[in-house]
């Protein structure tokens, strides 16, 4: 499966992706490694359950005074020689860096892997303006190649076979490689090397910005992050606004629980430097962002964007990345998709969660997705987004709810009512509700409810 | 475009919204640095065979090498050793002054070919292109390292003059050596060092990049199968030298 095409109702291209055996094997396959690897660096280490507390209130500290911190970080930015930009939407963030572009004359990006540049289609508008981008971490690299979107936020590829890669080598590299994942590697290596030495332009995300110290962090395995830091003559550096921490004190602990490989980049390249760009640029990106710092999302600003609730994930584990149709999948992925494109853009998959809250207990900064989700459900009933059926069993059913007497009743006329459906003692499918019953069975309303038998433990026993 | 004025206005009247937030402090600081600098390079001056015993049981764990010589004149045969298992001869260094000595006319003599990156900034482009192309060809990248993290074998490098970015990232073996005085606990500690170096404001000597390197460069993105130097060094080699290297 390649490009979630949105007009593709959510059920649909979820089902397709659980009729496509390869992208299920691969997901369980990742998905387990994953929460395996996990448990493993946290098993051996244990402050890392406090510290995750640590982080989590570092990140609430510095939101509450967001404004003191990020102007600190443009000072020092600035200080030492960066020039940092402001971006309320993804076109303005384009225009900046295209402008950029324009002015160092470059021909070509290269990029280190990126939410923030995914999230506002940077790529395309490189290419329009003539700078051809090249992603370098090897899994963007390959679904660059094979035109595709990531399907994971640390494993962009996860949904493609060795076999698949050593074919999309072949096509668009034209040379002919084993489908073995070290000979795979080491093509990428030699074309993406040269990449490096060609590019006028260095792309990257940013981790975490050090306001004390005006110190951009990236953090990557695979060594591009330096690449695309010290090679080429300029280097951007895209940032959600909410990405910044005081000090480097807070850094060590984000390190601590996140990973251990980061380059930290204080402006361009020094006096008695013999390397590193001469221009170095910051943009800070909004994009939804600040409206939550009073909305009903704003704990998702806490996010790290490590994709740990992508691998415990119930619904992710079954359809992967791409069903969910937008830049941020998984659980989180529903709350960033809703803050940078509104409540409406997901009415449906404000749904694709089981509420079982896996994610908060993965999370590394502990972020109640589960709370985030049903606030979200009642805003598209409450913007009367939601189909109007939705809205309508949701409105009745508060409604009985509230209403003790009216319940009872209505449970005892449902135990009359449910006679037809019931088949040892579930409902399995019932009328008008056949879309909801297909994949679940519904409790058939028992014979004495709890409320009746306690009016009776409480008549039985003697005060 | 967004101005400077304009975006902060933004985020100042939404953070005048909130309310009821309940109270949050970033980490604590340590308030005089050098002072806390200073107490735990005497605690390890107790401590540090254990922390040494770590650092190589966490760098083997992620792939490095670990090494244990005497002096600096030992790390030679060490290096030629790595050079020659690789069939390997091209070497570039960190000038001397960084690296804490003149190692060159050692390795030459074990048949290698090094080439030690100038003392600062060059100034000729043509000269820039021919040491990049240079670096670029060469097998093996010695360095030194400003910090070494027990608890997670990590090696802190900090760019600067005589201390090029891509001799610890373009050849595919790299090789750092570090001494007792850049061997920390953890990264808790590393944090203190970190911003002991930025305590002033200024940046001294230091280049603008600091780079905490765990273990060769990885990649697991093609079925999740590890596979090692996929764009920095294939291997990472760790020396540590007993006697001090600098100062």
């Amino acid at each position: 499966m390649s490009q979630a095409d949105l007009s593709i109702p959510f059920r649909r291209r979820a089902g397709r992706a659980m009729e496509d055996a390869f992208l299920q094997e691969a997901l369980t396959i990742a998905t387990t490694k994953f929460i395996g690897l996990r448990r493993e660096a946290f098993d051996a280490f244990p402050e890392g359950e406090r510290l995750r507390d640590v982080a989590r209130e570092i990140k609430e500290a510095t939101l509450q005074h967001l404004d003191r911190y990020l102007e600190q970080l443009i000072g020092n930015v600035e200080r030492f020689g960066g020039r940092v930009h402001f971006a309320t939407t993804p076109a303005e963030a384009r225009a900046v860096i295209l402008e950029i572009g324009r002015r160092a004359g470059a021909r070509m990006a290269v990029k280190s892997k990126s939410m923030a540049t995914e999230e506002i289609h940077l790529n395309e508008a490189l290419e329009a303006a003539g700078i051809v981008p090249v992603e370098t971490d090897l899994g963007e690299y390959i679904i660059q190649l094979a035109h595709e979107r990531p399907s994971h936020i640390i494993a962009p590829a996860i949904h493609k076979t060795k076999g698949q890669i050593a074919d999309l080598f072949g096509k668009e590299l034209k040379r002919t490689v084993p489908a073995d994942p070290e000979a795979l590697t080491k093509l990428a290596r030699g074309e993406l090397r040269e990449k490096f030495l060609q590019a006028d332009l260095g792309i990257t995300g940013a981790n975490f910005a050090v306001a004390d110290t005006g110190t951009v962090v990236l953090v990557t395995n695979e060594g591009n992050g330096r690449m695309v830091t010290s090679l080429p003559r300029v280097h951007v550096a895209v940032m959600g606004v909410e990405k910044v921490v005081p000090s480097m004190t807070d850094l060590m602990v984000f390190l601590a629980i996140l990973a251990k490989s980061a380059t930290l980049v204080q402006g361009p390249r020094r006096a008695g430097e013999l390397e590193g760009p001469e221009e170095f640029h910051l943009v800070v990106l909004d994009n939804g962002r600040v409206d939550q710092l009073a909305g009903p999302l704003r704990e998702a600003l806490d996010c790290l964007r490590c994709g740990a609730c992508l691998n415990v994930c119930p619904v992710y584990r079954q359809i992967g990345g791409h069903a969910y149709g937008h830049t941020y999948p998984g659980p989180i992925g529903i709350l960033l998709t809703a803050m940078l494109n509104g409540p409406g853009s997901v009415k449906e998959l404000a749904h694709a969660s089981s509420l079982c809250g896996a994610c908060v207990d993965a999370c590394p900064v502990r972020i109640d997705i589960p709370r985030m989700l049903i606030e979200l459900r009642r805003e598209v009933d409450e913007k009367r987004i939601a189909p109007w059926i939705e809205r309508v069993v949701f409105t009745s059913v508060g409604w009985l709810l509230a209403r003790p007497l009216l319940y009872g009743l209505a449970g005892r006329i449902a135990r009359v009512l449910q006679r037809p459906f019931v088949r040892d003692g579930a409902i399995r499918s019932l009328p008008l509700f056949g879309d909801w019953t297909r994949t679940r069975d519904l409790p058939a309303v028992a014979s004495r409810t709890f409320r009746e038998r306690w009016s009776e433990l409480e008549r039985e026993t003697p005060r | 475009m967004t101005t400077r004025a304009e975006f902060m206005a933004r985020i100042r009247a939404e953070l005048g919204k909130t309310r009821g937030l309940p109270p949050a402090t970033p980490a604590r600081r340590p308030e005089r640095p050098r002072v806390e600098a200073e107490a735990i390079r005497a605690e390890l001056a107790e401590r540090w065979p254990e922390a040494l015993e770590r650092f190589r049981h966490e760098l083997e764990k992620v792939g490095g090498v670990f090494y244990r010589v005497a002096t600096l004149a030992e790390v030679v045969p060490v290096v030629a050793g790595i050079a020659r298992e690789r069939a390997a001869r091209r070497l570039v260094s960190w000038h001397a002054a960084e690296l804490g000595g003149d190692l060159g006319p050692a390795l030459t003599a074990h048949g290698l070919e090094p080439v030690a990156m100038p003392p600062g900034e060059v100034a000729s482009a043509a000269e820039r292109q021919r040491l990049r192309e240079l670096v670029a060809a060469a097998e093996l990248g010695l360095t030194g390292a400003d910090l070494a993290i027990a608890e997670t074998g990590t090696l802190v490098l900090s760019s600067g003059a005589g201390r090029p970015r891509s001799t610890s990232l373009l050849p595919p073996y790299h090789i750092a050596l570090f001494d007792r005085t850049a061997l920390v606990e953890s990264l808790a500690q590393a944090g203190v060092f970190l911003e002991l170096w930025h305590a002033d404001g200024e940046p001294g000597n230091r280049g603008a990049v600091i780079s905490f390197i765990t273990g060769p460069s990885r990649t697991a993105d093609i079925e999740l199968t590890l596979t090692r130097g996929v764009h920095g060094p294939k291997e990472v080699h760790a020396i540590f030298v007993e006697a001090p290297i600098r100062g």
